[in-house]
């Protein structure tokens, strides 16, 4: 019996492999059709493609045995059973944002739902994300009618949940069920849902695929590769990183990488800063100099475009679209704007960690949640009900792809399809990956960050590490002591 | 002696008149009186703009001025910024108005010319310059380029020691037509006599501008230089859009500053306290070039 019992259990173990070996190579098949690209085929020859971001989703990525395998897309969900969007209420309201390069794409799903919900209005108020940072909370705090209002992951999260501007979403069932669970990290406080992040952003370096290929280069796994590769590519004559320093934000998007695997867990990056922003600890000591150190020595290497310290965002795009540079390094928001330049630059865009130690990493990649919805409590019940529904229209999985692929941004929402956009699917190996959120963030006094910024930027552009930090400790000193 | 109705009558004018200024009042009042007497309140206190206020009484005064490596730098870039911009726009706009004088079909076109900058907003001049100025992509650097002086291409808003000097060269371009126009109205109200008789006494040019333009030209020049100050006091749009103050505060000059102090640095407290010091500064410094022209003009 129990010889039969063990062959049995086999016979049905071995089938199960089989169907699920089956599935494995009959899944990208189905779908390989509609990404139509080279990348993209039956086996799992190139790390990063992947059938999407839904449940059953696979990714090809390098497994334990150091060869490419598909395996499951993590979506870190626990409660995978979307619902379908709450019915709204007649009336109008106002949606606030500062994306205004997903205006059309928004406009189209706000005009959808109008057209599903007629007696209902939504206009969007589009701020640019300096001043959205700066004023919203004012204005939002005088004006009801602005009922669905994003914030920004960090110091807005923090200046709303003071000034009790955010609704607890909590118990909504779109929430728990149609957001994948650890994304929704950076809205929650105190254990209590009060954004819920709708894009989810890699802030990690996007590189030229047909350029490496060609020239048969790697991305670079650590530190030393990562200086090595600037000095090929330089001597090529290819700018190795597009690195904006003179567009402050963008060009900070290099701190989070730089700053990720500075110290040996994420708790040990947040006691620095905490103790920068308080005043124990100074710019000049060891960890926050270890960090500085690395742009100064990028900037040895030559691995920024000459003239860096004015090079602006856009300069740093327009290279990276016409082939001047190999590296885009800021993030996946970069995408859009630079098909936009150059629309052959689609589907030969690829994503890398930017690993800055030789040591084994503790994490291989950045994520982050700006763009994350709240409710303002002073709008009227009405008004508060009618953003719930349009909250949880665009967290149900057809609008949220209508909304990635229209914006090339990938999004916090499960059972997303990114096959209609190559890029998406080609930067999707990332969520794979040991994430962090993007730790720049953990700076949270104004005060303090804009400095920290300012010299990291400074430092890039070649200014002596030592005067920049010296100055740097002086300015915060004086910040902390008002 | 006036008859006890027409004192009545009087009376009942003047409360007339009083209930008429009442409505504008109320608008200044409200919207100018109000926020500077808070402003005042603010500058004596700690306040992130969220949570309550706390009174500091004039710590954020004394520390400003004493403490604020900052706050210094930003004023010298400020009064830096304001020379070259009061010189430069001053003497083009006076250069050019005595060129533009007479109404002839030419000259207005020429005025419209000049004039065209002012009319556009101030972020769209800087996004626009901040193009012309970009090392890689813009058409100043494509031009020295062009004519074997590419090697020599400045970092216009790049290198720290010149940035300032960009944008003030940005703010001239912009704001030069607008004075240009003060100017042409100012110099047209000198009788032609003078020109006239001193033509006869045989005065060159440049004796006519001197013994005659330049002096009578002074009340218009005393507008044309106050009003350029305050212009500078307050360029915070056209710095805001080029370069955000960088690189390294090079081009930080108070406006942006407060603005950085109080919403990114949320010290509402310690930003009414610097916007205090820069509306004494700026009154002072009117004052200062008010007598110094008029001094002068006493002395001609």
């Amino acid at each position: 019996m129990k010889t039969k019992g063990l062959s049995t259990f086999a016979s049905l173990r071995a089938g199960v492999v089989a169907l699920v070996a089956t599935a494995l190579v009959i899944t990208p098949l189905a779908v390989a059709h509609a990404a139509d690209a080279p990348t993209f085929g039956k086996a799992c020859t190139t790390e990063g493609v992947s059938t999407g971001q839904k449940t059953t989703s696979l990714i090809c990525q390098t497994g334990a045995n150091g060869k490419l395998t598909w395996q499951r897309v993590r979506l870190g969900s626990t409660n995978a059973q979307p619902v379908a969007n709450l019915t709204p209420p007649k009336g109008s309201i106002e949606f606030h944002h500062w994306r205004s390069e997903d205006k059309v794409v928004l406009q189209g799903i706000i005009d959808d739902f109008q057209a599903k919900y007629p007696g209902t209005k939504i206009t969007q108020v589009i701020t640019d994300s300096t001043n959205y940072q700066n004023l919203e909370l004012s204005k939002v705090s005088v004006n009801p009618k602005a009922a669905l209002v994003t914030i920004f992951r960090g110091q807005q999260f923090t200046d709303f949940s003071k000034a009790n501007m955010m609704v607890d979403l909590s118990n909504e069932r779109f929430v728990k069920q149609n957001v994948i669970q650890s994304a929704l990290t950076p809205g929650i406080l105190n254990g209590k849902v009060y954004a819920v992040p709708y894009q989810s952003l890699f802030n990690n370096p996007i590189y030229n695929t047909e350029m490496f290929a060609k020239n048969g280069w790697k991305t670079p796994s650590n530190w030393t590769e990562l200086l090595g590769f600037c000095k090929t590519a330089k001597a090529k004559g290819i700018i190795p990183f597009a690195w904006p320093a003179a567009t402050k934000g963008n060009a900070g998007q290099i701190m989070n990488a730089m700053m990720m695997n500075s110290d040996s867990s994420i708790a040990a990056i947040t006691q620095h800063v905490n103790d920068i922003q308080a005043g124990k600890e100074l710019v000049t000591d060891a960890w926050f100099k270890g960090i500085a150190t690395k742009y100064a020595q990028m900037n040895t290497a030559g691995c920024f475009p000459d003239n860096v310290v004015a090079y602006s965002d856009v300069a740093a795009q327009a290279d990276f679209a016409a082939g001047k540079a190999a590296i885009y390094p800021t993030g996946t928001f970069g995408m859009g704007p630079i098909k936009a330049l150059n629309p052959a630059m689609a589907g030969k865009m690829g994503i890398f960690g930017m690993i800055v130690v030789d040591s084994k990493p503790v994490f291989e990649g950045i994520t982050n949640n700006t763009f994350m919805f709240s409710i303002n409590p002073k709008a009227s019940s009405t008004d508060q009900k009618l953003a719930r529904s349009f909250m949880s229209y665009l967290l149900t999985s057809q609008v949220a792809q209508k909304y990635a692929v229209g914006t090339s941004q990938h999004v916090s929402v499960i059972n997303v399809d990114y096959a209609e956009n190559v890029d998406l699917l080609n930067t999707s190996v990332i969520m794979g990956k040991k994430l962090v959120l993007a730790p720049r963030f953990l700076f949270t006094n104004g005060a303090v960050a804009t400095p920290v910024e300012l010299a990291l930027m400074a430092i890039g552009s070649g200014k002596d590490v030592a005067t920049v930090l010296a100055d740097t400790a002086k300015q915060i000193k004086t910040a902390l002591g008002v | 002696m006036t008859s006890p109705a027409r004192n009545s009558r009087n009376k009942k004018e003047k409360r007339i008149l009083l209930w008429m200024a009442l409505p504008a009042f109320a608008v200044y009042a409200s919207l100018y009186l109000y926020p500077a007497l808070s402003n005042l309140l603010y500058a004596t206190q700690k306040w992130d703009g969220i949570t309550k206020p706390e009174f500091t009484g004039l710590r954020n005064i004394t520390y400003l001025l004493t403490q604020d490596d900052l706050f210094r730098k930003a004023l010298g870039n400020n009064l830096r910024f304001m020379l070259v911009v009061v010189i430069f726009q001053t003497a083009f706009a006076l250069l050019f108005a005595t060129f533009l004088l007479k109404n002839s079909k030419t000259n207005i076109f020429l005025r419209i010319v000049f004039f065209f900058p002012t009319i556009l907003s101030s972020v769209s001049v800087g996004i626009i310059w901040t193009f012309l100025y970009d090392p890689s992509y813009g058409s100043i650097t494509a031009f020295l380029k062009a004519i074997g002086l590419g090697s020599h291409a400045p970092l216009w808003l790049g290198n720290e020691s010149i940035t300032l000097y960009s944008i003030a060269l940005t703010q001239v371009w912009f704001h030069t037509g607008q004075m240009i126009v003060i100017y042409v109205a100012g110099l047209q109200q000198i009788p032609k006599e003078l020109y006239e008789a001193a033509e006869v006494d045989g005065a060159s040019r440049w004796q006519q501008f001197k013994g005659i333009t330049w002096p009578m030209a002074l009340p218009t020049t005393a507008v044309v230089v106050a009003y350029t100050t305050i212009q500078t006091f307050r360029a915070f749009d056209l710095i805001f859009a080029m370069t955000g103050g960088g690189p390294s505060y090079a081009s930080e000059i108070l406006v942006t500053q407060i603005y950085n102090t109080a919403f990114i640095s949320q010290k509402f407290g310690y930003a009414s306290a610097q916007s205090i010091v820069l509306v004494v500064l700026v009154l002072f410094i009117t004052w200062l070039q008010r007598k110094t022209l008029r001094v002068n003009d006493g002395a001609k």
